[in-house]
């Protein structure tokens, strides 16, 4: 081609130009979008790329009693943790190898967390594995070891099922409280999990600059920082040397001890065992002691004091006596014969004195705890005043205890028979069973001390509760929590006088003789509840002093035997420990005064011996 | 006319190139910067290669004119056969042959290839008796642009061969071609982008009726070429579902990265972001924390812009682009103002090559184009496209000073 004229090639020129002027318009556009309009979100987006928001996991409350004792206290562990972005296959492969994890169930974990974020494989690894991983740091890029702090108990402590125990968040747990990140860790039961809003304390915030490798070079702005909150401590109701004591008295035996301050509505002591040691679930938890102990038939990890529930035995026979008092089925002076038996329709049932008691009323019969008399009372009062009476005293319902897992028990109703055995399959023999404590009805330790201090109170009584106030770091105060008084509406002040007086006869010659404290006027009531699993269990409940009611107390030996020979004396004894400090050397109580319950002469043991009482093989009511 | 030789070398092309090139050399420095480093080895590399290329800029300007234009063919041949060697003993690098290791001189043919197709089209399209508007000219012309295409293509180097494709239209249209003959090569283009929405396509086709009605044209070629986009509107939703979904997946990314937060759109996000936060004035050299926190992929290279966008704020971006902008428009009135056909046609077609580079690259760091691997003339990282580059200026300078020749 032959050159054009110089006006086609200007116009051309032109036409280029503009379009090439358009293009660059159109590029520039997006500049000022960026760079002017939308300069903030950009400004933003650029300082939390290079700022990273590290979280400072806040020191756990402490729990302590009430003389401010330390019961549970943090210990720092070290975990073994990876950094997803900077992490090489060969050194999961070093990881896999020292804390024997699978790589395959590492490099699952890793990759649901993205970037720079450490991901923990290992908490609270030992001395050795630590010193390996700072020795040889620079070799393994990408691990980092994380202070963290895990539970420590003192010397001596013990009590697992009141403190509980802290694990990792589950996917479950988080479903309920979406705050909660994973590898937090929170309350899984007892009071750390009652309390572990108040114990876990608040985070804080360091802002560190990081490069794209999620290097640290240095913090951001001290300004902005925020230091983590203390958790709040726990100050107990108890005295833990009193809690401790009543531990050993259940050395080698299944059971449980509730004391409750009648006054406060405090546990003074909350018993259960078998038990753990709970330092053994803090941190790490080795599977094998882990699967002992969820195997172990004697069931070591449940609360016996408010996760068990048994049958009440005879303990519960002063439920059907405030309710025939109150409803006016019967009166004071009301009397039943007792020739030892009692008939009911083609069955024949006895009381435990095969003897008889004879003709006794209802002071009488709670005294000796008369099975007759009470199958003939249990028939007149019919389930469903049984029933209400049963309720009003707290029974079938949770005490509401500040910790968490409480059973509620089984009061049963006739719905409830109705539904279990059919309209017509149940008879009046149920109703008989269950006004002495037997039969379908299911009661916990805790619900039975709840029932003695509303007989202490004369139905004035307070939420049994562990903690009494927490002392908050941020504010420097103590927070009391109001204990919610409670009272049973509609039993008249003389029913509770004559039931108490009852009680007291019980103690003073009666049954439960053997929890009797010298020098502290008191009341109280056995049982020996029969269950399927062999010996009855033994029961004793009670309080004192009786007239300016401080303890209610419940014991239970599981199959310990009678409740007068084996559960008094443990109230005794730990009722001795609280008014006095020490075990006093038993007074002996005349042999005459117990003639009304025992008939064969007893064999009076050798005091000199403080141990557990022998079993006596019937030495007891039912 | 025949003064002090030195006193015809065109100082506009000097002063804006040197311009450049320190804004480059400026913007690198602080790309590859890192505290505590001595020495600065990616700056001082870059700096050797400005050097050495100022210095084969100012040889080609001095160059006998005419043996460009008669050695452009050999060049041409020789840049194909560099090509075709590059499967056999080329070096593998992200994925795909591009270079030649000449012992430790590692060169990309492909650089060559732009140039030494500019050249040949020009020297092809210069010869008197070619005429653009015949059907046998014009694909000549294609094939010896479109070969090397091909080649680079298979390697695969799709951005650089975006390149030979982007040189047809303005060489085509500077060679004279009639631009109702240019409207058939690129509605069809349209036609397949616009196949996707009903509407669109529907709009899009009353407006080439009314296009090819006032063309005057014959009834039979405006029938044809109706017929032609009808055709290509139909087929293109068919052909796109009979792809692959990875495929599609492929082209749509391609179209808008930042559908791919973790991949390509991760480039994007982390560029848009560093020049979003530099704002009107800048972070201040060296201050930009995403560039200094190296959170910008291949800052010194492919995404140079960026940093320049963060430390030196919008400011420092205009300054930059009207740079470009100037160098371009300057290079088109020469084009207009060259008596030889041959240094006009090649002078638009290095403006074509490096235009396209700056608009497809910057494009990228705002989002505004797709994510194809394009460096950043005068400012990128990279010794053998700034070498290239400075050629090309060579070029520039030497049609400069030779205008008033044919």
């Amino acid at each position: 081609m032959r050159l054009p004229d110089k006006k086609t090639l200007e116009k051309r020129q032109l036409i280029y130009s503009a379009l090439l002027i358009l293009f660059f318009l159109f590029i520039l556009s997006g500049f000022i979008r960026l760079q002017v309009t939308h300069k903030n979100i950009y400004v933003q987006k650029s300082i939390s790329n290079s700022i990273r928001k590290i979280e400072i996991y806040p020191v756990r409350g402490l729990i302590r009693d009430n003389k401010g004792n330390i019961l549970v206290d943090n210990r720092p562990s070290f975990a073994a943790a990876l950094i997803p972005k900077v992490v090489s296959d060969s050194t999961i492969q070093v990881l896999s190898q020292l804390f024997n994890i699978a790589s395959d169930k590492i490099k699952k974990q890793l990759r649901k967390d993205y970037g720079f974020r450490p991901v923990i494989i290992a908490r609270d690894i030992n001395q050795e594995q630590l010193a390996f991983l700072e020795e040889n740091r620079l070799a393994f890029p990408g691990i980092v070891t994380i202070v963290e702090s895990k539970r420590f108990y003192p010397e001596g402590i013990r009590s697992p099922h009141i403190f509980g125990r802290v694990g990792e968040v589950t996917p479950k747990e988080q479903l309920f409280n979406p705050n909660l990140k994973t590898g937090d860790l929170t309350g899984k039961s007892g009071l750390e999990k009652g309390y572990n809003s108040e114990l876990k304390g608040t985070k804080g915030v360091t802002y560190a600059r990081v490069d794209a490798y999620g290097k640290e070079i240095g913090m951001y702005d001290i300004n902005r920082n925020v230091p983590p909150v203390h958790g709040s401590d726990l100050y107990l109701c108890m005295d833990y040397k009193l809690q401790k004591f009543a531990e050993s008295l259940f050395q080698d035996k299944r059971g449980a001890l509730v004391a409750i301050d009648t006054r406060s509505g405090g546990i003074l002591a909350l018993v259960s065992k078998p038990d753990y040691n709970p330092a053994d679930l803090s941190g790490k938890i080795d599977p094998e002691i882990w699967n002992q102990l969820l195997h172990d038939e004697n069931h070591p990890l449940y609360s016996r004091a408010i996760q068990s529930t048994y049958p009440p035995g005879s303990t519960y026979k002063l439920v059907a006596a405030i309710a025939a008092l109150q409803e006016g089925i019967i009166t004071p002076q009301w009397t039943a014969f007792c020739p030892g038996w009692f008939k009911l329709g083609r069955k024949t049932i006895h009381c435990w004195n095969t003897a008889g008691h004879g003709r006794v009323n209802l002071k009488q019969a709670i005294k000796g705890s008369c099975n007759v008399f009470f199958y003939q009372l249990g028939l007149k009062i019919g389930l469903n005043i049984w029933e209400k009476y049963s309720r009003m005293f707290g029974f079938g319902s949770r005490t509401g205890i500040d910790i968490p897992n409480e059973n509620k028990g089984l009061v049963p109703s006739t719905a409830y028979f109705n539904k279990r055995f059919g309209v017509n399959g149940w008879t009046r023999g149920n109703l008989a069973n269950l006004a002495i404590g037997q039969g379908e009805l299911l009661t916990t330790p805790l619900q039975i001390a709840q029932f003695a201090m509303i007989l202490a109170n004369k139905g004035v009584y307070n939420k049994p509760h562990l903690v009494d106030h927490i002392y908050q770091y941020s504010t420097k105060k103590n927070i009391n929590f109001p204990a919610p008084t409670k009272y049973v509406n509609g039993v008249s002040d003389s029913i509770y006088h004559f039931v108490r007086d009852g009680m007291h006869e019980v103690v003073n010659g009666g049954t439960g003789w053997r929890a009797k404290v010298p020098g502290i006027d008191m009341a109280g009531k056995t049982g020996s509840a029969q269950n399927p699993h062999g010996e009855t269990h033994a029961w004793f409940m009670g309080f004192a002093p009786y007239d300016i009611p401080e303890v209610a107390i419940s014991v239970i030996v599981e199959n310990g035997g009678g409740g007068g020979a084996v559960a008094a004396p443990i109230a005794r004894k730990f009722l001795e420990m609280y008014f006095y400090g020490k075990i006093i050397p038993r007074p002996v109580i005349p042999k005459n005064t117990i003639q009304t319950e025992i008939q064969q002469p007893l064999k009076i043991p050798d005091f000199k011996i403080l141990e557990p009482l022998p079993v006596s093989t019937w030495g007891d009511s039912l | 006319m025949r003064k002090n030789i030195f006193s015809r070398i065109d100082f506009v092309i000097i002063i804006l190139t040197v311009f450049l090139l320190t804004a480059g050399l400026t913007a690198v420095y602080s790309a590859v910067h890192a505290p505590g480093l001595a020495k600065n080895f990616y700056f001082t590399k870059q700096i050797t290669f400005a050097i050495v290329g100022f210095g084969i800029m100012l040889f080609i300007a001095f160059l006998p004119f005419k043996l460009i234009e008669r050695s452009a063919y050999f060049i041409y041949a020789a840049s194909i056969l560099l090509l075709l060697l590059v499967p056999l003993i080329g070096v593998k690098g992200f994925g795909a042959e591009r270079w030649l290791a000449i012992g430790s001189f590692k060169l990309q043919p492909s650089e060559l290839a732009k140039l030494a197709s500019v050249l040949a089209a020009a020297r092809y399209l210069s010869k008197p008796d070619t005429d653009i508007n015949r059907w046998k000219h014009i694909l000549i012309t294609l094939a010896i642009i479109l070969l090397p295409f091909v080649l680079i293509a298979r390697q695969p180097d799709l951005g650089t061969s975006l390149v030979f494709l982007a040189l047809l239209i303005p060489i085509l249209f500077w060679a004279g071609m009639r631009w109702f003959i240019i409207f058939v090569f690129v509605s069809p283009i349209l036609t397949a982008v616009f196949a996707f929405n009903f509407w669109a396509f529907l709009i899009w086709m009353l407006v080439i009726a009314a296009i090819l009605f006032i063309s005057r044209q014959k009834y039979s070629v405006l029938i044809f070429v109706f017929l032609l986009h009808i055709a290509v509107g139909l087929t293109t939703p068919v052909l796109w579902s009979q792809l692959r979904p990875y495929q599609q997946k492929r082209i749509l990314t391609f179209a808008n990265p930042e559908a791919d937060p973790k991949g390509a759109g991760y480039q994007i996000i982390q560029s848009k972001t560093a020049i979003g936060s530099g704002g009107i004035w800048g972070k201040g050299f060296l201050h930009g924390s995403q560039t200094q926190l190296k959170f910008l992929p291949a800052q010194h290279t492919d995404f140079i812009f960026s940093v320049i966008g963060e430390e030196f704020g919008f400011f420092g971006i205009g300054l930059i682009m009207s740079l470009f902008v100037l160098l371009f428009l300057y290079l088109l009135y020469l084009a207009a103002n060259l008596r030889s056909v041959f240094s006009g046609i090649s002078l638009i077609g290095i403006t074509t090559i490096l235009a396209f580079h700056v608009i497809i690259n910057i494009g990228m760091t705002v989002g505004l184009a797709p994510v194809t691997g394009l460096p950043l003339p005068f400012i990128s990282y990279g010794g053998s496209f700034l070498l290239s580059v400075l050629s090309m200026m060579g070029f520039a300078l030497n049609f400069s000073m030779n205008r008033f020749k044919n």
